[in-house]
């Protein structure tokens, strides 16, 4: 009885010493993230219609937003910035959003150095978004 | 191959030969100082290459790659680990009693050094050929203890003291069968002196004769270097890290350089006992074999350190007071009985 | 206790502790290595979510439910959506209900995984932590894949599941039941069936049946001590009557039966999803509800079987959108009780293992 079970561990760590690597090498292989992957929110300032919804269902009170009047009694986009700091990514609000104009995204790569960067202005974020995440700030 | 065999020797003879008298003071204090840096040469580098051994093995069994940012496949990690230790901020807490605990680091590393001195590398590639070689080992090396126990207390914290404490408890109760597993090898060769136990082995290792011994002597030995499973003294995670909770920097490094150090004397004497030294297959020299030899106790060593987990203190007494010391004293007489019977037929055998 | 000439001291472990998991303190007092009292500080991570609650609408509330127990963040999702239905008498669709269970028991197998694994690192066993872990992420793949995070998912709605499974999902599932077997024999040759581990953990903190009865253990800390009890059984909310599933009880009520069991509990939960599997109807995940959740005037109280224990959801509305309150009563919060109770003349290190086997997260207690 005494050592069998030692044994039976020795054999199955020497199996695994020889067996395949799991590790992902982050930063030169980047993971191949599911569509569903709620890591960080854009918008598409054209889509908007300033209804307001996201603001009302957010939990956490992230997303600010104002809009004017144009000439056509119509309600326009004038700024619309995320608080992404408090944001808890649960997708309340892309869910609420009726014309698609707010959704989810898979950058992940959102850590910066001072709080005020998490003051995320969306429509700035939507013009550079073909620019690769990092150099955002 | 014998001039690759003998190449340190002779490197040895060639610069003794540069003085007039090749055996003047001058002579043997230059080898001496030559001896003393390739040995702390040694101990460093083994040391540092261990530790990022011990995390490439942790991560292979756990299938995962581990270090792999610096050079190929991350093996020049140590270096960058060494430049970072150097490189730290030295602290101390307030209330720490300074001479003890800035004294306690150097102590352990010196001792170890110290047990370096005896291990014969290779034939003649000893740098204190002393007759009561692992006599002497085994006295030095039971010093460390106090080191630990110095720094636990020193620390001024609780959970440093209690690493302490287990230190002394643990590393002087395995002191016991570790020397009597050693004994049966010595009376065999009759013989304290490294160098010759191994000239005995030239036939049979050692483990052939002792294997009893030589599974003793290893269990003692992991617990003697503090690895896990016999681990208590460090107990990340009951005591956070023992003695060496508040050290930092150089200072911690220089307790894991010691404890690495440790590994491979412990190694060394093991091979040295039980594996028959420097002997091997002619195709590779006498130095080289003593080498693999070590990196095979090692890797024995960490396979059992990643598999097991730790034992528990009164345990870890048991066994040694009641299972391995009983053993040890049954191997020593069965060695004796083997040797009386022995020599019914041959008068006298050994050294 | 105390001999003449030494003398008793207290060591502060936690909040920042290797083995507290997370923010857990307890002062512990020592007699050398022998642990005379422990006392429990908890509270290092209270967000005051019960008044949270309060200040949000039912449907905002469901994603900070994730945050409760974080390791299985599904189950706790469960307990108040179900809640919140009970109260407003919504019918949710099969589909959306097999799903739940889905989920919920995923979320039970990866809190086990994460439990044995960490129970393992508290003795130092860091092999076998790389082992659970490494199948937990299978799961946590899962969850990322359907409901777009690892671990808070947010995936239940009042009415229903957010999102139905994405195509790639179900074979995975299945791929992932069919090697559990594996999984487990492993966990067991390393682990389990070490006897070094079961020196650790045999015979070590007994809590008795009576004494876990009368401290209200709930969940597999109480099954380990020789009580068939589960929420799931005794009381079956969902579609868990629908399943065939034994509820584990082991009787040696030690460490190592807290641990144990909880490997006993994942082979049940496989049983129960490969019966999900293959019962699971085709068809609308998610009810017909208003836009707008406004309960009539009323009191609620519906008790689920967390990872953790039993949790319950006592919710009380006043006809706004808004909750007028809720309590939750969470299994790891009780369960915190029973560590000064057992954990007397016990040495420092099975104070680490016994912590381990109590299964505490911190998001639970703390609330």
């Amino acid at each position: 009885m005494f050592g069998n079970g030692l044994i039976k561990g020795l054999r199955i760590t020497l199996k695994r010493f020889y067996g395949p690597n799991l590790t992902e090498y982050y930063p030169e292989v980047k993971p191949n993230l599911p569509p569903r992957t709620r890591s960080s929110m854009a918008l598409e300032p054209e889509k908007c219609i300033s209804c307001g919804l996201c603001v009302n269902i957010c939990p956490n009170q992230v997303i600010n937003l104002t809009s004017e009047k144009d000439g056509n009694n119509k309600r326009v986009l004038k700024t619309y910035h995320m608080n992404i700091g408090r944001c808890l990514l649960c997708g309340l609000c892309t869910q609420s959003c009726p014309t698609g104009a707010l959704r989810l995204s898979q950058e992940f790569e959102n850590a910066v150095y001072h709080r005020e960067e998490l003051l995320w202005d969306m429509i700035a974020r939507s013009k550079r978004s073909n620019k690769p995440s990092g150099e955002e700030g | 191959m014998d001039a690759l065999n003998n190449v340190f020797v002779n490197i040895a003879a060639y610069i003794r030969g540069l003085f007039a008298d090749s055996h003047s003071l001058s002579a043997d204090l230059t080898i001496n100082i030559i001896v003393f840096l390739m040995l702390f040469l040694i101990m460093v580098v083994a040391a540092l290459f261990l530790s990022l051994v011990e995390r490439k093995f942790a991560h292979w069994v756990s299938q995962r790659s581990g270090p792999n940012r610096l050079g190929p496949h991350g093996w020049f990690q140590f270096i960058a680990d060494a430049v970072k230790m150097l490189g730290k901020e030295d602290i101390y807490p307030a209330n720490v009693d300074l001479f003890l605990f800035k004294i306690a680091p150097m102590m352990l590393v010196g001792i170890t050094l110290m047990a370096f001195g005896v291990i014969p590398f290779g034939k003649g590639m000893v740098a204190i050929n002393l007759d009561l070689g692992i006599f002497y080992f085994l006295a030095v090396s039971s010093i460390s203890t106090l080191a630990l126990l110095m720094a636990g207390w020193a620390s001024n914290n609780k959970f440093s003291l209690l690493g302490g404490f287990r230190a002394v408890a643990q590393m002087i109760s395995y002191e016991i069968p570790l020397l009597f597993s050693l004994l049966g090898v010595i009376m065999i060769t009759q013989t304290f002196n490294l160098s010759s136990i191994i000239e005995a082995q030239k036939t049979i290792p050692f483990i052939f004769l002792q294997p009893l011994a030589f599974l003793i002597y290893l269990i003692a030995g992991i617990a003697e270097t503090n690895r896990a499973p016999f681990d208590q003294v460090q107990g990340e995670q009951e005591i956070v890290a023992g003695p060496f909770t508040e050290y930092s920097g150089l200072r911690w490094g220089l307790f894991m350089l010691a404890e690495y150090g440790n590994v491979v004397a412990t190694s060394a004497i093991a091979v040295s006992m039980f594996l028959g030294g420097w002997y091997g297959p002619g195709f590779l020299p006498g130095w080289l074999w003593f080498i693999l030899k070590i990196w095979l106790v090692i890797f024995i060593m960490m396979w059992v350190r990643w598999t097991f987990v730790r034992m528990r203190v009164d345990h870890l007494m048991h066994f040694a007071w009641k299972i391995l010391l009983p053993l040890s004293l049954a191997n020593i007489f069965l060695t004796g009985l083997g040797i009386y019977i022995y020599q019914l037929f041959i008068p006298r055998i050994g050294g | 206790m105390i001999i003449d000439g030494t003398q008793e001291y207290s060591v502060n472990m936690g909040p920042q502790h290797p083995s507290t998991h997370g923010v857990f303190r307890m002062v512990v007092h020592l007699d050398g290595e022998v642990v005379t009292n422990v006392e429990p500080k908890i509270g290092y991570l209270h967000r005051g979510l019960e008044k949270m609650a309060e200040s949000r609408t039912y449907n905002q509330f469901v994603p900070y439910t994730d945050r409760l127990d974080y390791l299985a963040g599904p189950h706790n999702s469960l307990g108040y959506v179900q809640a919140v239905e009970k109260l407003m008498g919504i019918e949710v669709p099969e589909r959306a209900e097999y799903l739940r269970v889905i989920f919920a028991e995923l979320g039970r197998v990866a809190s086990h995984l994460f439990m044995i694994a960490s129970g393992s690192l508290d003795i130092c066993g860091w092999t076998p932590w790389s082992y659970c872990t490494r199948d937990r992420e299978r799961i946590l793949d899962l969850f990322e894949m359907t409901a777009g995070n690892r671990m808070t998912l947010n995936y239940f709605r009042i009415g229903g599941v957010s999102h139905d499974v994405p195509d790639e999902f179900m074979p995975a599932l299945k791929s992932f039941l069919d090697d559990m077997p594996e999984m487990i024999e492993e966990y067991y040759g390393i682990f389990f069936g070490n006897e070094i581990a079961q020196s650790r953990m045999k015979s070590v903190g007994i809590l008795p049946k009576e004494l876990a009865e009368n401290l209200l253990i709930t969940g597999a800390n109480l099954r380990a001590s020789g009580v068939q009890y589960d929420v799931r059984k005794a009381e079956p909310y969902g579609i868990y009557n629908r399943f065939n599933f034994n509820v584990p009880v082991l009787y040696g009520c030690d460490t190592y039966d807290r641990h144990f069991i909880r490997l006993l509990e994942i082979q049940e939960s496989r049983k129960i999803l490969q019966q999900a599997l293959r019962d699971i109807p085709e068809g609308p995940v998610v009810a017909k509800v208003p836009k707008v959740i406004k309960p009539q005037v009323g009191k609620v109280y519906h008790r689920v079987e967390n990872p953790k224990g039993e949790m319950g959801w006592y919710i009380v509305s006043n006809g706004t959108t808004k909750p007028a309150r809720v309590r939750i009563r969470t299994g790891a919060f009780v369960n915190v009780q029973m560590l000064p109770a057992i954990v007397t003349g016990w040495k420092i290190q099975d104070l680490v293992t016994i912590f381990a086997s109590m299964d505490l997260v911190l998001g639970e207690v703390d609330k």
